[in-house]
């Protein structure tokens, strides 16, 4: 990268990340001005955690815009160059998986769905149904932009399984199944599958903001589906047992 | 600040580890690009490491702190439209700093070619989750059934995606899926949780639950309207 462009990135990152911390600070002033009336204390940590974190996304915007951004894409480019359109699905299964695994707030989340359970649902099971589920929708969402597919030919019929399911499952597990959808995949990985999914429809000749996009809320559905899933198989195991006390 | 920075490390590079593992592996097997493009590859995963550690820091320091106390100080104000516009205004605040949410602004502008501006996205995007975000909390305050509001949120973001032009279905869902991430969820979080709290409700744990599914609603729904009315 040349000294003119990477100059060029840090002035672009720097002014968008004022743009995006200033009305969180503003705002925070006004409520303290208004109702909060905090300790002088309080706000300068309030204030200095402010700035840590604007500095923090300062930093990873650079560094996610000179790395995983081109790499995603050219790893992309690759994926949708290959002489059968199948043989992009190992890789994305893969890449799914492995993002999955890394993510700690599924971790979280699979702690929190053995506590909702009351242990009838054990952490491991989820972890590996959450990741699984990952997978499946990665493979399917680069299969989807080498087949050019309408998105909603995947979603309508996802989202109508998870209508479904909710009525059948408990109402707090059904709160916490929805929320497993965005924890699936962190600020990192989503960036480098936008950038891959973005690239793999650049060989299509089809419209890129139409076949592109979408990969990202496939994977956000998928661990919504295994969640739910889960719960329904687990119930359905424990109901004989209920019955006969 | 340096015990949170240690305490949060093993997190980061455990989020960062399969990603780099796999972008490596697929490197010799795949791709082949040339070595200063990896090397440059490298570096900048070690910038997002070491933002993504400050970011998270920071989060911790000052802006969970301040959603904690400004979900505390709300019911005590009473009024349920104050409730109502605070949680708007803060979702809304939080997203717009969203580091996915920038990112898939940007990546669209790039790909639409002046098409879709970033900036105006990005506050499409927010307003959505402000506007869901509101919604849920003042179901806290009502009582009103949670899958009975997801399956209206649900349906109605359905019905909108048939409706809208197909140019803008897959941005829409994109859009929602990235919105609850290292800020929003937090934040949004520590609101329900204070104002639970302070409602001295009977579930004060789970009333947070389900908040931010039903937030990232909120983004789909707004940016399939907008392409419904600029069809």
């Amino acid at each position: 990268m040349s000294g003119a462009a990477l100059l060029e990135q840090l002035a672009g990152t720097a002014w968008s990340v004022v743009l995006a911390v200033l009305p969180l600070a503003v705002l925070f002033l006004v409520f303290q001005v208004l109702f909060l009336q905090l300790p002088v204390r309080e706000v300068t940590r309030i204030l200095a955690g402010t700035l840590v974190a604007a500095l923090g996304l300062f930093l990873f915007l650079l560094g996610v815009g000179v790395a995983f951004l081109p790499f995603g894409r050219i790893i992309g480019e690759s994926l949708g160059a290959l002489p059968q359109a199948w043989m992009a699905v190992p890789f994305g299964v893969a890449l799914g998986f492995a993002t999955a695994w890394g993510e700690p707030s599924v971790r979280i989340l699979a702690g929190q769905v053995e506590e909702a359970t009351s242990g009838s649902i054990r952490r491991g099971m989820v972890l590996v149904a959450v990741c699984g589920g990952v997978a499946a929708a990665t493979g399917a969402g680069l299969l989807r932009i080498a087949f050019d597919l309408p998105l909603l030919w995947l979603l309508a019929p996802g989202y109508a399984f998870v209508l479904a399911l909710l009525w059948l499952s408990d109402r707090e597990f059904v709160a916490v199944a929805v929320d497993a959808g965005g924890v699936a995949t962190g600020p990192l990985a989503n960036s480098f599958l936008l950038a891959l999914a973005l690239g793999a429809s650049a060989g299509t000749g089809g419209d890129p903001l139409v076949q592109g996009l979408g990969l990202v809320a496939l994977i956000a559905l998928a661990p919504v589906i295994s969640v739910l899933a889960l719960g329904m198989l687990v119930r359905r195991k424990e109901r004989p047992k209920e019955a006969t006390p | 600040m340096l015990a949170l920075l240690r305490e949060r490390l093993p997190e980061v590079l455990k989020a960062m580890a399969p990603l780099v593992g796999a972008v490596c592996v697929l490197q010799v097997a795949l791709v082949q690009a040339p070595l200063p493009q990896f090397l440059q590859f490298l570096a900048g995963a070690a910038l997002a490491a070491l933002g993504m550690l400050l970011l998270f820091a920071g989060i911790d320091l000052g802006i969970l702190p301040m959603g904690r106390f400004i979900g505390a100080e709300l019911p005590r104000k009473g009024s349920l439209w104050l409730i109502a516009g605070v949680a708007f205004a803060l979702g809304f605040a939080v997203t717009v700093a969203e580091p996915d949410v920038l990112i898939l602004a940007a990546q669209v502008e790039a790909t639409a070619q002046g098409a879709i501006a970033a900036r105006p996205l990005v506050y499409v995007i927010a307003a959505g989750v402000g506007l869901l975000g509101a919604v849920a909390l003042l179901r806290i305050v009502f009582g009103f059934p949670f899958t009975a509001l997801v399956a209206i949120a649900f349906g109605l973001m359905l019905l909108l995606s048939f409706l809208a032009p197909a140019r803008f279905v897959p941005l829409a869902y994109d859009a929602g899926s990235v919105t609850t991430g290292v800020l929003t969820a937090p934040v949004l979080l520590a609101l329900a949780l204070g104002l639970s709290t302070v409602l001295a409700r009977r579930s004060a744990a789970t009333d947070g639950f389900g908040l931010l599914g039903l937030a990232s609603v909120g983004p789909v729904i707004a940016v399939l309207l907008l392409g419904w009315l600029q069809r």
